[in-house]
């Protein structure tokens, strides 16, 4: 005991010009993000105007239940957990995939420009997204439609078919996000020593092998990184990627709506700040515990990539 | 073994100019369908949709948006501003505290990481941050709303952490304590040049946070000169969301009348071009060979 | 350089500063954020209200020179500045006062709005309307009550605006708003390619019948041309609507209760009634017959850009004003096309003009100026040269009366300041008022409307939810996922589908919503008299 406090008071005297560093940055969260927590506290009362939070009544769970009321809590849950999980897996495999072979690409022109073209999607904002999906499924005149028609085939009401739905949410979550963590990766590889790959040639390793021998497992750290990171807020659904694509059509909501989304309605005329903060509290938590489980796991088999 | 070197190589070739090719098309096309809309006039994209070449060539959508020039380029002003200014301040204190815990004689690197990391978990929701901002800080209607809430996020300082990790060997830091050097020199001179790469990432993620930024505009900002270039493009959105979604019940009519779709298009490019050129431009710092370079010189 | 320099040190310093206060602040108590600042505010206005009659009977205050928080919704004109600069030289004489007119736009508005009343900002003024849920947030409390206030800080707004509007708009007792007095009716109307109903020779609609033998001879005709738009909000433009014009619904009410204009306490449930099976079986075959989209949920379009583009031939439900608008957009681009209309009230022999609750101003409970605002409010409403400025903008730059019509100068993108650009609709005069010519055929409907005028008796009920605000969220839940799309007729076995609904209602706590939203209906019925 006696040496831990010695330790703390001589930590920070040795380095206090660390801690200094740092100071900037945990003031900033302190001020923006910890001192907002408190209001967390609405989700355990029965908001009023005119009065402070703490002399509102005490609730309890009630501003929970309209959670389950509707009775998909547990459809909800899964569907954003599932999404989540498939952005995750499949996100990262792409993205790590085209980056590798980006890197191996020789032509100073060709690979700018198609880094950049790769990454053009993450402008295009949901919106406007929504727009052109429209435009390229619609029934009456969608261009899906206009070649089926030319074909001569049946055309086909996308719009109906909540199935169809999980590829086209999955497909252009990955057309707009995976630019993103592919620079992510990009960066990584580019911090990759050379050293390794000459001690590689030498030892007569093929592209192949060089890529999946040395460049895949460098980029473990950054990985768990981003893993980490998407795992903490796998309750926390893409709001506007849901909304934008599927927005009042109910016929898509068994595959498609997430808690996001579900709150956002039920929540759009009732203007209560308690529930909507009692949906953000049952996320958090349900986030908190998956992470320390899976930073424990990642403590267990390797310390250096745990996040704490 | 050297016939199988070579016939590697060229497989793995093709397969990642295919990859590449045929991504970087389906990448492409909405955006051409985005720049053909905005060169096409609003009845016809009414009435026949969207098409990769324009059907009735018009620039309807550009006259009216740069009519009155002022706005758009207000607003192009305000966001270079503050995506410059926050994108230095940020990146800055991000590099700072990402080198702080990933030094691995820093006791508490784990405890600070957590404490960071922890805020991605939990929040208290847009009241106490609209009243934080608002009262505590009282940031309303100033540029410092705009720069304040995306100054730093914990997954960007995480980001950093581990890039700098990698890209500086602890000897080097080591040989530069026992040379006498204090912390800080040691951050700015040796590993500020070796973490380029890193700088180059996070410092663009920030900007293009910064660059796509309208929700502060839309709840903290009163005045219009303010307004960042990005809310343009959501506003006009979502006026004409407003007028959709209006009940015939409330009687409302504006007079300003409904945002065309040419102009939503022409906007959404107005407000996209200048930063889609970020990118490359941010590449030239993608390059092998400098980590070396800098730590042998 | 210098200027992003100072900025930083600003901020780095405002860090450190509000460092030491937040943790001040949650150390020593953990008070709330808003804990600080809400007793403050909530106690000044009351302490006004009741300790100034006695002492200043007559006229208010104004030895402080004081700045008003005034909030609009939508966007701001171009030329705000310029309006609101002659404004404050105005006001400052007459009340020593200065304004800043705020603007919500129209991106996420409801949520601003919200958080404005809901975290004690300092606004002095803000619009209400009955779809901007003035009659909660009044029964919650969120505006000053100004029956006191008002003939002391507004004696001639009070005498303006007649006695039974003020009743009108009284939520619990209680004056929270002062409401606009323009006169106009906000009711549907079917909407019509009427070109096209000559070319063909189809009969005119006038109620559902012949509104459906319309669009079946567009079907016939013109197969490229889709007959009816709806659009995604299929609850308010399909089955509000219909509602409406065939079966004499009071308002357009929630829950699926339901009660005729006509006998108004008799409530029933429309949910899973056979009239309710009727009409959705109705709207499936709408949707067979291809007289509506497929993806009706999904459309992007306005229904008014459909008129107006030529993609749709007719409207199921309009208002005058907005068909008056579609019109001359239309007009604009095809000169050639007709578009008929034909207002519910005249097929069920009465029609309600607005309520006084449609449009009005309130003072929000956390302003420190109350008396002072009411007494701008007068001005903006009473004063023609501040409410000519604020609707029209400047005369001569902006605009000029032409024969006792409004006439814009130069056009609608180069104007700064176009006709009720301020979305003024709250502070019209109807002596001030100035319309456009193209404006007299809404006001040949409204005069023949005002034959058959009846009271809204609707919108003045203030439902209070809180006992029932769980199965209220998740019936919100449940109607869009089932109900939805039962209303755009895309579920083919319509009984299954209104079973499987009325299942996962019931489930969500129907009943028990219905209950006390009947109960308080009735108990508002009694309350004000009517039956």
């Amino acid at each position: 005991m006696k040496t831990k406090r010695k330790g703390l008071w001589h930590e920070l005297y040795a380095n206090r010009i660390l801690f200094l560093m740092l100071l900037p940055v945990l003031v900033y969260f302190l001020i923006n993000n910890y001192a907002p927590m408190i209001g967390i506290y609405y989700a355990f009362v029965q908001f009023e105007f005119n009065t402070s939070m703490f002399n509102m009544n005490f609730v309890g769970l009630k501003n929970f239940e309209f959670l389950w009321k509707s009775g998909k809590l547990i459809e909800l849950t899964v569907n954003t957990i599932g999404y989540n999980l498939a952005f995750i897996v499949l996100g990262n495999v792409l993205s790590i995939s085209v980056a590798v072979l980006l890197s191996e690409l020789k032509g100073k022109w060709f690979k700018k420009i198609t880094q950049s073209v790769l990454f053009l999607p993450y402008f295009v904002s949901f919106v406007i997204l929504s727009v052109i999906v429209f435009n390229l499924f619609n029934y009456e005149q969608g261009v899906l439609n206009t070649v089926l028609e030319r074909l001569g085939a049946e055309p086909l009401d996308v719009y109906n078919k909540p199935a169809l739905w999980i590829f086209f949410i999955i497909f252009f979550y990955l057309w707009k996000n995976f630019g993103y963590s592919m620079v992510i990766y990009l960066a990584a590889i580019t911090g990759i020593s050379e050293e390794y790959y000459e001690a590689a040639r030498i030892d007569g390793a093929n592209t192949f092998q060089r890529a999946w021998h040395i460049t895949v497992p460098m980029l473990k750290s950054t990985f768990v990184i981003l893993l980490l990171f998407s795992l903490g807020t796998i309750m926390k659904g893409q709001f506007d990627l849901f909304y934008q694509m599927v927005g009042n059509n109910g016929l898509l909501y068994s595959t498609t709506d997430i808690l996001d989304t579900y709150v956002y309605r039920s929540l759009k005329v009732t203007f209560d700040m308690g529930m909507a903060t009692a949906a953000g509290v049952y996320q958090s938590l349900f986030g908190f515990a998956l992470i320390m489980v899976v930073n424990g796991i990642i403590r267990k088999v390797n310390k250096d990539y745990a996040l704490f | 073994m050297k016939i199988r070197e070579d016939s590697a190589a060229i497989w793995f070739r093709l397969l990642a100019y295919t990859v590449v090719i045929g991504g970087s098309v389906l990448c492409i096309l909405p955006f051409i369908l985005i720049v053909s809309a905005s060169l096409s006039s609003n009845e016809s994209i009414i009435r026949e949709g969207y098409n990769i070449i324009p059907r009735d060539f018009s620039l309807e959508g550009y006259r009216i948006i740069f009519q009155v020039p002022d706005e758009v380029l207000r607003a192009y002003g305000v966001t270079t501003l503050v995506t410059v200014v926050g994108t230095a301040l940020g990146l800055f204190l991000m590099t700072m505290a990402g080198y702080v815990l990933q030094r691995k004689d820093f006791k508490y690197r784990n405890f600070f990481s957590f404490v960071i990391y922890f805020t991605t978990l939990f929040g208290g929701g847009l009241v106490p941050y609209y009243i934080l901002i608002t009262e505590y800080l009282e940031f309303t209607d100033s540029m410092n709303a705009l720069i304040w809430p995306s100054l730093m996020t914990p997954f960007l300082i995480i980001l950093m952490r581990s890039f700098i990790s990698s890209a500086v060997p602890d000897e080097v830091t080591e040989s530069a304590k026992i040379d006498g050097a204090n912390d800080f020199l040691i951050y700015y001179r040796i590993v500020l040049p070796l973490a380029i790469p890193g700088l180059a990432t996070v410092g663009l993620f920030l900007a293009l946070h910064y660059w796509n930024d309208w929700f502060s505009s839309a709840m903290y900002i009163n005045s219009p000169e303010k307004y960042q270039l990005q809310f343009y493009l959501y506003n006009i959105i979502n006026t004409s969301d407003f007028l959709r979604n209006i009940g015939a019940g409330t009687g409302i009519v504006l007079t300003e009348g409904v945002p065309t779709e040419s102009m939503k298009m022409a906007m959404a490019i107005v407000v996209t071009g200048p930063i889609l050129l970020l990118y490359p431009f941010i590449q030239r710092y993608f390059v092998k060979g400098l980590t070396i370079g800098a730590v042998k010189g | 350089m210098p200027g992003k320099l100072k900025k930083s040190v600003g901020l780095l310093l405002s860090v450190v500063l509000l460092l030491s206060l937040i943790t001040a602040c949650s150390s020593k108590n953990n008070k709330p954020a808003e804990s600080a600042s809400s007793p403050q505010a909530s106690n000044s206005p009351s302490a006004e209200t009741s300790e100034s009659p006695s002492s200043e009977p007559a006229g208010i205050d104004t030895s402080k020179k004081v700045e008003l928080q005034f909030y609009m919704l939508g966007n701001a004109p171009k030329d705000l500045a310029k309006v609101e600069a002659e404004i404050n030289k105005m006001a400052l004489e007459d009340l020593n006062a200065t304004v800043k007119f705020n603007f919500t736009t129209w991106t996420d508005w409801d949520q601003k709005y919200k958080l404005l009343l809901s975290t004690g900002q300092k606004v002095d003024l803000i619009f209400t309307a009955e779809w901007t849920q003035y009659q909660q947030y009044a029964k919650k409390k969120a505006f000053l009550p100004l029956d006191d206030l008002l003939p002391k800080a507004a004696p001639v707004l009070n005498q303006f605006v007649p006695q039974d509007m003020w009743e009108a708009v009284k939520i619990d007792g209680k004056i929270y708003t002062v409401p606009a007095t323009y006169k106009e009716y906000v009711t549907g109307g079917f909407v019509w390619r009427e070109d096209l109903r000559q070319k063909y020779d189809l009969p005119k609609p006038v109620d559902m019948a012949t509104f459906e033998a319309y669009l079946e001879g567009i079907k016939k005709n013109e197969p490229n041309l889709q007959p009816v738009a709806i659009g995604a909000d299929v609850a308010a433009a399909l089955s509000d609507a219909h509602l409406d014009i065939a079966r004499d619904i009071v308002g357009p009410m929630p829950y699926g209760v339901f009660a005729p204009y006509s006998n108004p306490s008799q409530m029933t449930n429309y949910w899973g009634s056979a009239e309710h099976l009727e009409d959705l079986k109705l709207y499936r075959s709408w949707a067979e017959k291809g007289y509506i989209s497929k993806n009706e949920l999904n459309v992007k379009d306005t229904n008014q850009d459909k008129i107006v583009n030529g993609t749709a031939a007719a409207l199921l439900g309009d208002n005058p004003t907005r068909y008056n608008q579609t019109l001359n957009n239309m007009k604009s681009l095809h000169p050639d096309w007709e578009l008929g209309y034909h207002p519910y009230g005249l097929t069920k022999g009465y029609a309600t003009p607005v309520h006084p609750i449609h449009n009005g101003f309130a003072i929000p409970a956390h302003s420190d100026n109350a008396e002072r605002a009411l007494a701008f409010y007068e001005k903006m409403v009473t004063d023609k040269r501040y409410n000519h400025l604020t609707q029209y903008g400047f005369e001569g730059v902006n605009y000029e009366v032409d024969n006792g019509y409004y006439k814009l100068i130069g056009n609608a993108d180069t104007n700064g300041f176009l006709r009720e650009n301020m979305q003024g609709w709250a502070w019209r005069n109807p002596e001030f008022m100035l319309f456009e010519p193209s404006y007299d055929g809404v006001k040949a409907i409204f005069d023949e409307l005002d034959k058959i005028q009846k009271p809204d008796i609707y919108t003045g009920f203030a439902e209070d939810y809180t006992e029932y605000q769980a199965e209220r969220a998740a019936l919100e839940q449940v109607e869009k996922q089932y109900l939805f799309p039962l209303l755009a007729g895309q579920v083919a076995d319509v009984e299954k589908g209104l079973a499987t609904f009325m299942d996962k209602a019931k489930q969500a706590g129907l009943e028990k919503v219905q209950q006390g939203y009947t109960k308080q209906w009735l108990a508002y019925l009694q309350e004000s008299g009517i039956q």
